[in-house]
C-alpha cells in the first residue's frame, strides 16, 4: 500500500469502512469540502459572465436551463454541503483550535475507549448530522418545490 | 470453545514479488487469540508463514497486523470476539511489507526520534546527578501517564488516512509521543518540541478522524494529544505562552555513581534483619 | 563475503540490562572518547521481554521511614537460600536506591504517594514494603525512559532484528559476534573491544511460561558453545501466580496489595506452609505449596485446559485500587478468560518464569572463563548473567533493579576499559566465521528434505521439561528427562528448515534457538540432578533438606561434547552465616 499511487492511496484514506465514526465524518468533510471549492469556481466563472455583458449572461443563464432539474438538484446538494461542511466545520474547530470535546488526560481503565471519540463527540456529531438533515430537508422544500417532485 | 471447531484463516502472503491470499483450515484446540492460530498454523500446516511476536500480553507492540478490514494486536484479539467463521489477516497498512505480515518501520523509529521524545531541562546536568528525585503528585503524572502507554505497535500509523496521503507525516505516534513530554511536569521542552511539530508534514497535517485511538490498543488517544497540542501551539503563536519551568530540585547536584559506593566494604557489625 | 561491523562496544540485548549499560557509556562519554557502541536484538529494541515486567522493583528509597540497606541485604540473602554470593548483594543493595532516582528524572512515572514522594508496596519476601511501582507495568516503563532517554545520544547504532549465532573469543580476548541480519538473511560480524551478553533468561524450556516467545536463553548457550562456564543454571524460578492456561504472569504485586491464594475448599492454605508472611513468603515457597495442594488434591481443575489450578482472590481490594495500582492483570484476565478480578477470583498455577543461574561474572560482571581468570573484553548483565545476586531464589522485584546496576556497572567497567584501550585491533577471526556461516547455511540451511521437524522437537523438549524438571524434582524424572534430551539433540543433529527464503526467515532463527535450548536444557536437568539437596527454588523430592556441609557451593557446567562437564566453587559468605530458611 505505501508503494501505491497516489490516487489508489487518496480514496482508501477516503474509506472509513471498518472504522469509527469521525473518520466517516472525515470523509464527508473532505468531500463536501472539494464540492464547495468546485461549486465556488463554477460559480466565479458563471458572476464572470455578466461582466462580459447582457448576451453573454443570458447565453449562460439559458445553458443552464438546459439543466432542467438537474440544476435545482445540483443545488440543493451545494446546500447540502454548505450545511454540513459548516456546521462540521464548527465542531471541528472547538476541537482543534479550543481543546474541546475530547476529555482530559486520564488513567486508562480496561475496556479502553478514548476520551477523544467519547460521548461528547457522539453528542455533537449526531447532534449536528440531525439538525443538518433537518433543514437540509427543508431547504429541499424550497429549492425542489418547482419541479413536481415535491 | 470446542475442541473440534474449526476456522478458516486467510493471509495476506507476500514473498518479496509475488502477492497473495492464502487459506488455512484449522482447528481451534488450545487457541484463544489470533497469534495463537496463527502460531499454531506456523507449526503445523507452513512453517514459511512470517510474523513477529514476543510478549503475548499486549505489551511490546510486535504483533500489529490488520484483521477482518481493523488494525489490532494479534495476541489480543480473541477469535470469539470476531464473530466471524473467517479470520482474514493482511500486514499493516501504510508501512512497506517486507514478507508476509512483516512490514518495515524505520520511519515510525524515525519519526518517534524526531520529536525528542525525552526529558529536556534547561540545566542537563540535573538528568545525571541530582540527588533525589523531583517531586510531582499523582496529578500532575496523570497529565501524561496515558500517553505514556504507547508501546510503538504502528497500528494507529497503519490507521491514519494522513499517513496514507503523505508519507512523510511525523504520524499520529510521534505527535502524541511530543505531547506526553510536553505535558510532564518534569520537562522544560515546550517551545523546543512545540516548533518541531510546526512544520510541514507536522501537526496541521492532522484533520482529526480519529482513527488512531480507535485503534490504539493501550489508550494512548493520540487524536487526543494531538488537539490538545495545537491548542498550546496556538497559545505560542498568538504569544499567550511562552514556556515552561519544570519541576524543580534545590539541592546541589552530586557525581551519582562513585568509586566509594562501589567499593562500599559492608559494616562488620551487622545486626540481622530478622 | 561476511560483513563486518567495527565497534568499541557491542550490546547483544537490549532489555533494561543492555540499554542501562549503553545509557551509562553515552553518560560517562559524553563526546569525550567519542566511543561508539551497537546495540542487537534480535527483536526491535524497545519490544525486549523486559517490557513485561509487572509489579514492582526494590530499592531503599526513604531510610529515615525504617528501611535499610542491613535490612534489604538479608532479606535477600536469606531469600536466596544463602546461596548469593554476599559481597555482591552489599554492593548491589546500596547501588539500587540511586538508580530508582535516576530514572524517575528521565521520566519514569512511578506511583506517588500524597507528598510527592516516590511510593512503594509490599512484595514476597521483604521485611520493608520497597517494591518501587509503576501500576503493574512497571518494566514497561522502565523500558521506555530508558530507550527514549538513549534517542538524545547519537554515538550508537541499533541494530534491530538482528540474530546473534556465537561468539569469538581468541587467545583469552573477545572479538565479536557473528549475527544474521534477519532481514536480508546476510551473515554480519561485529567487532567490538568489548562486548556485553545482555540476553536475558530461558523460560521458553518450558510448556507453561509467563516468557516472552523470545525469551529462549541464546545467550547462555551463545557463552555455553564458547567454552564458558554457566553457574547454578539448575535453579530456575517457577511463579506461583501464572494464569491458567497459558501461564500469563499475575504479578506478585496482586499478594503484596493484599490478594488472598486459596485452594478448592475456599481455604487461605499458604497459613500450613508459611504462617506468618502467608501470601508474602518468597516465590518458591510459594510454588512448592500449591504444587503440594495439588498433589493433596485440594485444587481445581480447569474446564477446557484440564489443568489442576489455585485461585488468587482480589475482590475484597475493591474495584478503585486495583483499577489504580493493578490495572494490568484485570487487563489479562478480562481479555483471556473474560473473568474481572475485581468481581472473580482468577485461576492460577505455577509458571516458568526466572533464571536464577547464568553467565558466570565477577563482582564487575566481568565474564569468567573459570573460577579464577576472566575473559578480556566481556561483560554479561541482567538476567543472563550470574553474578551472583540471588542465589537459589530471587526475589520478587530484585531483577530488574539488578538489571539496572549492573547495567550501570558493566557501562562503567567498560568506559574505564576502554580509556585505557585506545588502539585499533584490526585483524579478523576470518576462519571461525566462516565456519559459523558454514554450519548455517550449508549445514542446517542446505538440508533440502528429510530430517527431523523444529517445532516437534521443541514441543517435546518443553513437555519433558514441564513433567520432569518443574517445582518438585525426583532423581526418577531428572533421569528420564535427561535420556529424553539426548535424544532430542540426537535428532536435532538432523534438523530440516522449510524455509529457504532469505528474507527473516523465522524458521532458521526458531531452529537455532532450539540448538541453544537443547544446550541449556541439559546443564539445568543435570546440574538438577547432580545437587542432592533441595535448597531455594531446587526442591528434590528424594533429597528434602538442605546440606550446607556438602552443597552451599555454586555449580559451574562447561561444554563438552558428550554434555556437561560439572565443577563446584565455594559460595562468598561476608556477612551471615546460613540459618534455617522460615516465613
Ligand atoms: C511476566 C514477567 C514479569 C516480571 N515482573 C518483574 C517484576 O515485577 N519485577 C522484577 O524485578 N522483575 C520482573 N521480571 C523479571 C524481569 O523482567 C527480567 O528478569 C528482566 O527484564 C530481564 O532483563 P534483561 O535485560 O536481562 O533481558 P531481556 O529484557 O529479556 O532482553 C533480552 C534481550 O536480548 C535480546 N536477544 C536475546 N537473544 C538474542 C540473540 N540471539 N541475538 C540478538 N539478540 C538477542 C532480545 O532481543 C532482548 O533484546 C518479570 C519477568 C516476567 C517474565
Ligand atoms: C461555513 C463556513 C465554513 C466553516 C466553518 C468551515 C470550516 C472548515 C474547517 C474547520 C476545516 C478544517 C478541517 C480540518 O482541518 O480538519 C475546513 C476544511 C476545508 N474547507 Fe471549510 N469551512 C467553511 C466553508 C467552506 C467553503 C465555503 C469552502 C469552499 C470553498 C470550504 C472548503 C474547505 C476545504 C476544501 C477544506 C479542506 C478539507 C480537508 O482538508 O479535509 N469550506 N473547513
Ligand atoms: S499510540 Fe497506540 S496505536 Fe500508536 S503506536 Fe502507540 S500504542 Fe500503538
Ligand atoms: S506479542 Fe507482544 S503485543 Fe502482541
Amino acid at each position: 500500500m505505501a508503494n501505491d499511487s497516489i490516487w489508489k492511496r487518496l480514496i482508501s484514506s477516503l474509506d472509513p469502512r471498518h472504522y469509527n465514526i469521525e473518520r466517516w465524518s472525515y470523509t464527508l468533510h473532505r468531500i463536501t469540502g472539494v464540492v464547495l471549492i468546485l461549486f465556488l469556481i463554477a460559480h466565479m466563472v458563471e458572476i464572470f459572465h455578466i461582466s462580459l455583458g447582457p448576451e453573454s449572461w443570458a447565453a449562460t443563464l439559458a445553458l443552464l436551463g438546459r439543466l432542467g432539474p438537474l440544476e435545482n438538484i445540483g443545488l440543493w446538494i451545494i446546500a447540502g454541503c454548505v450545511f454540513y461542511h459548516g456546521a462540521n466545520g464548527l465542531r471541528l474547530l472547538l476541537n482543534q483550535v479550543f481543546g474541546l470535546l475530547l476529555g482530559k488526560p486520564r488513567m486508562p481503565v480496561y475496556p479502553y475507549t478514548p476520551t477523544s471519540l467519547g460521548k461528547n463527540q457522539r453528542i455533537a456529531i449526531w447532534t449536528i448530522t440531525a439538525v443538518v438533515s433537518g433543514i437540509w430537508i427543508w431547504a429541499g422544500l424550497y429549492i425542489l418545490a418547482g419541479l413536481g417532485i415535491v | 470453545m470446542n475442541g473440534s471447531d474449526e476456522i478458516i484463516l486467510r493471509v495476506r502472503r507476500f514473498d518479496g514479488t509475488r502477492e497473495w491470499w492464502q487459506s488455512y483450515q484449522i482447528g481451534l484446540t488450545g487457541v484463544t487469540s489470533v497469534l495463537d492460530l496463527l502460531n499454531k498454523v506456523r507449526e503445523e500446516k507452513d512453517h514459511t508463514l512470517a510474523f513477529r511476536q514476543s510478549c503475548h500480553m499486549g505489551t511490546c507492540g510486535s504483533c500489529g497486523m490488520v484483521i477482518n478490514g481493523k488494525p489490532r494486536l494479534a495476541c489480543q484479539t480473541n477469535i470469539s470476539e470476531l464473530d466471524a467463521g473467517v479470520v482474514n489477516v493482511e500486514p499493516m497498512h501504510n508501512s512497506p511489507v517486507i514478507k508476509d505480515l512483516v512490514v518495515g518501520l524505520d520511519s515510525l523509529i524515525e519519526n518517534h526520534k524526531k520529536v525528542k521524545p525525552y526529558i529536556i531541562r534547561g540545566k542537563k546536568e540535573e538528568i545525571f546527578y541530582a540527588p533525589r528525585e523531583f517531586e510531582v503528585t499523582q496529578e500532575g503524572t496523570t497529565q501524561f501517564l496515558q500517553f505514556d502507554y504507547c508501546i510503538m505497535c504502528n497500528l494507529c500509523i497503519s490507521a491514519c488516512p494522513t499517513v496514507t496521503i503523505d508519507p512523510l507525516f511525523l504520524g499520529p505516534q510521534a505527535l502524541g509521543q511530543a505531547f506526553r513530554y510536553l505535558a510532564d511536569p518534569r520537562d522544560e521542552g515546550w517551545a523546543e518540541r512545540l516548533e518541531l511539530v510546526d512544520d510541514d508534514h507536522g501537526i496541521w497535517r492532522c484533520h482529526f478522524a480519529g482513527a488512531c485511538s480507535y485503534v490504539c490498543p493501550k489508550d494512548v488517544d493520540p487524536a487526543k494529544a494531538i488537539q490538545l497540542m495545537k491548542k498550546e501551539l496556538l497559545k505560542k503563536r498568538l504569544l499567550i505562552r511562552r514556556g515552561k519551568k519544570g519541576a524543580e530540585i534545590t539541592e546541589p547536584l552530586q557525581p551519582h555513581f562513585t568509586e566509594e559506593k562501589l567499593t562500599a566494604a559492608p559494616p562488620l557489625d551487622f545486626k540481622r534483619g530478622d | 563475503m561476511t560483513e563486518v561491523m567495527d565497534f568499541d562496544v557491542v550490546i547483544v540485548g537490549s532489555g533494561l540490562a543492555g540499554l542501562r549499560a549503553a545509557l551509562q557509556i553515552m553518560k560517562n562519554d559524553e563526546g569525550k572518547l567519542g566511543i561508539r557502541v551497537a546495540i542487537i536484538s534480535k527483536l526491535y529494541l524497545m519490544r525486549s521481554h523486559s517490557v513485561s515486567a509487572e509489579g514492582g522493583t526494590s530499592a531503599v528509597l526513604y531510610p529515615e521511614e525504617g528501611d535499610s540497606m542491613e535490612l534489604y541485604a538479608w532479606d535477600t540473602i536469606k531469600g536466596s537460600d544463602f546461596l548469593a554470593d554476599q559481597d555482591v548483594v552489599w554492593r548491589f543493595v546500596n547501588l539500587a536506591t540511586d538508580e530508582i532516582r535516576l530514572l524517575e528524572r528521565i521520566g519514569l512515572p512511578w506511583n506517588r504517594r500524597k507528598d510527592g514522594k516516590i511510593e512503594q508496596r509490599w512484595f514476597g519476601g521483604l521485611s520493608f514494603p520497597r517494591a518501587t511501582y509503576a501500576q503493574d507495568k512497571s518494566g514497561f516503563f522502565m523500558m521506555r525512559a530508558l530507550y527514549d532517554t538513549l534517542l538524545q545520544y547519537d554515538n550508537w547504532e541499533r541494530f534491530d532484528e538482528y540474530f546473534v549465532t556465537s561468539m569469538v573469543i581468541e587467545g583469552g580476548k573477545f572479538k565479536g559476534f557473528t549475527a544474521i541480519e534477519l532481514k536480508t538473511g546476510k551473515m554480519v560480524f561485529f567487532k567490538g573491544k568489548a562486548g556485553i551478553i545482555a540476553t536475558g533468561g530461558n523460560g521458553q524450556l518450558w510448556r507453561i511460561t509467563a516468557t516472552a516467545s523470545s525469551t529462549t536463553g541464546d545467550g547462555y548457550g551463545i557463552a555455553y558453545m564458547a567454552g564458558l562456564p554457566l553457574e547454578d543454571m539448575e535453579f530456575v524460578q517457577f511463579h506461583p501466580t501464572g494464569l491458567v492456561p497459558k501461564g500469563l504472569l499475575i504479578t506478585e504485586a496482586a499478594r503484596g496489595e493484599g490478594g488472598y491464594l486459596i485452594n478448592a475448599e475456599g481455604e487461605r492454605f499458604m497459613k500450613r506452609y508459611a504462617p506468618s508472611k502467608m501470601e508474602l513468603a518468597p516465590r518458591d515457597i510459594v510454588s512448592r505449596a500449591e504444587m503440594m495442594e495439588i498433589a493433596q488434591g485440594r485444587a481445581a481443575t480447569d474446564k477446557v485446559s484440564g489443568l489442576a489450578h489455585l485461585w488468587i482472590d482480589l475482590r475484597h481490594l475493591g474495584k478503585e485500587k486495583i483499577e489504580k495500582k493493578l490495572p494490568m492483570i484485570r487487563e489479562l484476565g478480562l481479555k483471556n478468560l473474560g473473568i474481572d478480578l475485581a468481581e472473580a477470583p482468577l485461576p492460577v498455577r505455577p509458571t516458568a518464569h526466572y533464571t536464577m543461574g547464568g553467565i558466570r561474572t565477577d563482582i564487575d560482571g566481568k565474564v569468567l572463563n573459570d573460577g579464577h581468570g576472566s575473559v578480556d573484553g566481556l561483560w554479561a548483565a541482567g538476567e543472563s548473567a550470574c553474578v551472583s545476586v540471588h542465589g537459589s531464589n530471587r526475589l520478587g522485584s530484585n531483577s530488574t533493579i539488578e538489571c539496572l546496576v549492573y547495567g550501570a556497572i558493566v557501562g562503567d567497567g567498560i568506559y574505564k576499559y576502554l580509556e585505557q584501550h585506545r588502539d585499533k585491533d584490526t585483524a579478523l577471526p576470518k576462519e571461525r566465521v566462516d565456519s559459523e556461516e558454514n554450519r548455517i547455511f550449508n549445514g542446517i540451511l542446505g538440508k533440502e528434505s528429510g530430517g527431523e521437524d523444529v517445532y516437534q522437537i521443541k514441543n517435546e523438549l518443553k513437555d519433558t521439561m514441564e513433567s520432569n524438571v518443574h517445582v518438585y524434582r525426583t532423581e526418577e524424572g531428572l533421569r528420564t528427562a535427561l535420556v529424553k534430551i539426548q535424544e532430542l539433540k540426537k535428532r536435532y543433529r538432523n534438523i530440516r528448515v522449510d524455509d529457504h527464503r532469505p528474507t527473516l526467515n523465522y524458521n532458521l532463527q526458531h531452529a537455532l534457538e532450539l540448538g541453544f535450548m537443547l544446550e541449556q536444557a541439559e546443564v539445568v536437568t543435570m546440574g538438577a540432578y547432580l545437587r542432592k539437596e533441595s535448597r531455594g527454588a531446587h526442591a528434590r523430592l528424594d533429597y528434602k533438606v538442605r546440606d550446607d556441609q556438602h552443597w552451599l557451593v555454586h555449580s559451574l557446567a562447561w561444554y563438552t561434547p558428550e554434555g556437561p562437564q560439572f565443577k563446584y566453587i565455594p559460595v562468598n559468605i561476608t556477612m551471615w552465616k546460613p540459618v534455617a530458611r522460615v516465613y
